[in-house]
């Protein structure tokens, strides 16, 4: 009985193409069939434009189980319909997965309008099949908060950050990447709105969410008025909802991010480990991934970056210097991008299960790989008032610790190198050296300095996924035109997502070649040439 | 019985009798062991070749002088030249990498650039504790910890940590270097399988 009433409670979410499926599903509505009332109908122009965003959405919101319907192969109307369809069922398949989700709760299928009985018969057999499975463990997110004075919140975050201090100078917009791309977009500007009381200006407010936070007007400001943090607690403010019109690939991330808050949910991040990898759950040293895993599977089709070779790599270094470290299963997001993008509430909630979880597994050190995340462990998480019971250091500390005890060399690469900064370690972290100390190890065949380099370099153009324009990829194409300009033929990275966003601008089927050039993590360039001497 | 033989030498004012003698007070102080040193100075500690003579038994010892040492330290060519023929055929042979130059050596030895690190942390003069902490993870003459005591109480006032740096930089240099030696010949030398 108890089981019925489970099965009862199910949430199932249909995507009905409304070409061939819907007409079948209004002949069972014609027929007065019993269709299943767990099953929650959205009638959609085609199968091929619900996005693996949009697949997702419902699952973050708590539904069961998903079901996209369109037309068989051939059948769509438009013709590239049914094969998009497949590739983003794919993918959000496996996306599920990783998630420890299952992918069971996702299913593609097509049935023409002289086959409603298939329909009933598929939903049935779905249900069942998600019954097996369960309920999911995924609590629909809290929504952030209108602050109920917000004019008293936004006066405290200027007095917080001395945004008053601000002289007027110019020097951040004559430093801002936005602005030399070419945007009309002044920080000075926007602080003094915001000063002034315009925060519900809309152009200020589409102002704060196009900022980057990439941090070199902080850099410039002789005030040093931290912008990217005060922009960040302001985004904060105008946080009322989930959705606020600037995240990037449909918001996805965001979704993907906020779905992990559930407490319940266990993960399977590491699904992927090559076998080579050691790991050892007893070890003291724990490996913090981030989310590359998700970056591959998600941009696969478009893009096809390799950021999970970073972690792969981390951890073949690792374990080059016999350490096994811990892995978590059910590692999350460590909340950056929500943080940056004002979803505050819910940064909270991960950094303290991400903390909870390394915590139990005993570990003393943890070893991140991905920038972002070190920033947000290092910086984020203490000034939230949250207390970590263990030291973190990012990949190339540990490295260059280990490299400094001696009789490690490299061997030759055959290549002319040239480094892209991650604004988080390189500006954000004051650490620019740190990867330089690795690259000056190396054996290239050159390595040659970007025009713009170390705390003064060009963003890779986004942050948070959030705010891509036309700006960010004339950015992203100045700062491969830069790379090139070394002669180097290898652009090695520290940030996986200096990987996606400029390898998104490869894609520009203008410049075509000009701007190819091959990308690697700096991790996998090392283990790829490193040897006991 | 068990019995150490150790020779360390180089030029006068590098530290070779403060290295000796901080090995076998850690050896005897420290893990209980016997030990004896015997120093060569005079003119020596004016520059030219210096050396320092360390035994480190389980029992009684009954004669301080080396006669086959199973442990040669050389941090000058000239001490180098002079003991390399001495050491036992299964022997320690240490040297500064940068001022010894094993031409001819047809036997395993192990090299650390002791001055160049001790540069590098900013005294050329604690390179003498660099080769202790050297000589302490390769040979395990006398273990970690005593060793480490050991240089903390010989070491002046107000150095101690710049000195423990150094050691620890030593030894962890050994390690490696061990490490780097197990790693080859297993086949392992690079990280991707």
């Amino acid at each position: 009985m108890g089981n019925d009433q489970a099965k009862k409670d199910l949430k199932i979410v249909l995507f009905l193409c409304s070409w061939g499926p819907h007409a079948a599903f209004q002949q069972l509505q014609d027929k007065d069939c019993r269709i299943p009332a767990q099953v929650k109908m959205v009638r959609i122009p085609c199968s091929g434009r619900v996005s693996k965003a949009l697949l997702f959405k419902p699952f973050e919101m708590g539904a069961d189980g998903v079901a996209l319907i369109g037309c068989g192969s051939g059948a769509c109307r438009y013709g590239v319909g049914s094969i998009t369809a497949e590739r983003n069922t794919a993918d959000t398949r496996r996306i599920l997965d990783l998630l420890g989700l299952s992918r069971k709760r996702l299913r593609l299928a097509a049935f023409s309008p002289e086959d409603p009985q298939g329909l009933l018969d598929f939903l049935h057999d779905f249900i069942e099949e998600v019954a097996t499975i369960g309920k999911s463990p995924v609590q629909r997110p809290s929504k952030p908060e209108q602050p109920a004075d917000s004019k008293a919140v936004v006066k405290e975050i200027i007095q917080k950050h001395d945004v008053y201090a601000c002289q007027d100078c110019g020097k951040c917009s004559s430093a801002c990447s936005l602005t030399l791309a070419g945007k009309q977009y002044s920080p000075r500007a926007m602080a003094n709105a915001i000063i002034g009381g315009k925060l519900d200006d809309p152009q200020v407010q589409k102002d704060v969410w196009a900022c980057l936070t990439c941090g070199i007007c902080y850099d410039r400001c002789p005030s040093a008025v931290n912008f990217p943090e005060f922009i960040r607690d302001v985004r904060a403010v105008l946080k009322t909802s989930n959705g606020n019109g600037s995240e990037a690939h449909g918001g996805f991330f965001g979704s993907l991010a906020r779905t992990m808050t559930s407490p319940e949910l266990k993960g399977r991040h590491w699904n992927w480990l090559p076998e080579d990898i050691k790991t050892d759950p007893q070890s003291k040293v724990l490996f913090f991934g981030g989310c590359a895993p998700y970056f591959d599977v998600f941009f696969k089709n478009h893009l096809a970056p390799a950021t999970l070779d970073s972690l792969k790599d981390s951890l073949r270094l690792l374990n080059f210097f016999d350490v096994h470290p811990i892995l978590l299963d059910d590692e999350r997001c460590c909340g950056h991008d929500l943080l940056w993008t004002g979803d505050r509430e819910n940064f909270l909630k991960l950094a303290k299960l991400n903390i909870e979880a390394i915590a139990k597994s005993g570990a003393e050190e943890v070893i991140v790989s991905c920038p972002e995340g070190y920033r947000t462990f290092v910086k984020d998480y203490p000034e939230a008032g949250l207390e970590m019971p263990f030291k973190v250091t990012h990949i190339h500390e540990f490295l260059e610790r280990e490299i400094s005890k001696g009789s490690v060399g490299f061997k030759p690469l055959d290549k002319k190198i040239t480094f892209q900064d991650s604004c988080r370690l390189s500006r954000h972290m004051e650490m620019t050296d740190s990867a330089r100390k690795l690259i000056d190890r190396l054996a290239p065949e050159s390595f040659t300095e970007m025009q713009d380099s170390g705390a003064g370099a060009i963003c890779c153009g986004n942050c948070g996924w959030s705010g891509c324009d036309s700006f960010s990829k004339a950015l992203q194409v100045k700062r491969l035109r830069q790379a090139k300009e070394t002669q180097g033929d290898l652009l090695v990275l520290s940030c996986p997502k200096c990987q996606v966003h400029l390898r998104c601008a490869m894609q520009d089927p203008f410049f075509g070649k000009d701007l190819e050039i091959e990308m690697m993590d700096l991790t996998s360039v090392m283990a790829k040439t490193i040897c006991w001497e | 019985m068990q019995k150490l033989e150790v020779i360390i030498t180089g030029f006068g004012g590098q530290g070779i009798v403060l290295a000796g003698r901080i090995l076998g007070q850690a050896a005897s102080l420290g893990d209980h062991k016997e030990s004896t040193l015997i120093q060569s100075y005079g003119p020596e500690s004016r520059g030219g070749a210096c050396s320092a003579q360390v035994i480190i038994s389980d029992g009684t010892i009954n004669y301080p002088y080396v006669r086959q040492p199973d442990i040669l330290a050389a941090m000058s060519q000239a001490g180098f030249d002079k003991f390399v023929d001495q050491v036992k055929p299964e022997g320690f042979i240490l040297i500064d990498q940068d001022l010894v130059k094993p031409k001819g050596l047809e036997r395993d030895y192990f090299a650390v650039p002791s001055t160049r690190m001790a540069e590098e942390l900013g005294r050329k003069m604690m390179a003498n504790i660099i080769m202790i902490g050297f000589i302490t993870a390769v040979t395990q003459a006398s273990t970690l910890d005593a060793t480490r005591d050991t240089v903390t109480k010989s070491v002046p006032k107000g150095t101690e940590e710049m000195n423990l740096k150094a050691f620890s930089k030593g030894y962890d240099y050994g390690l490696s270097l061990l490490k780097a030696r197990d790693k080859k010949a297993s086949g392992q030398a690079g990280a991707l399988a």
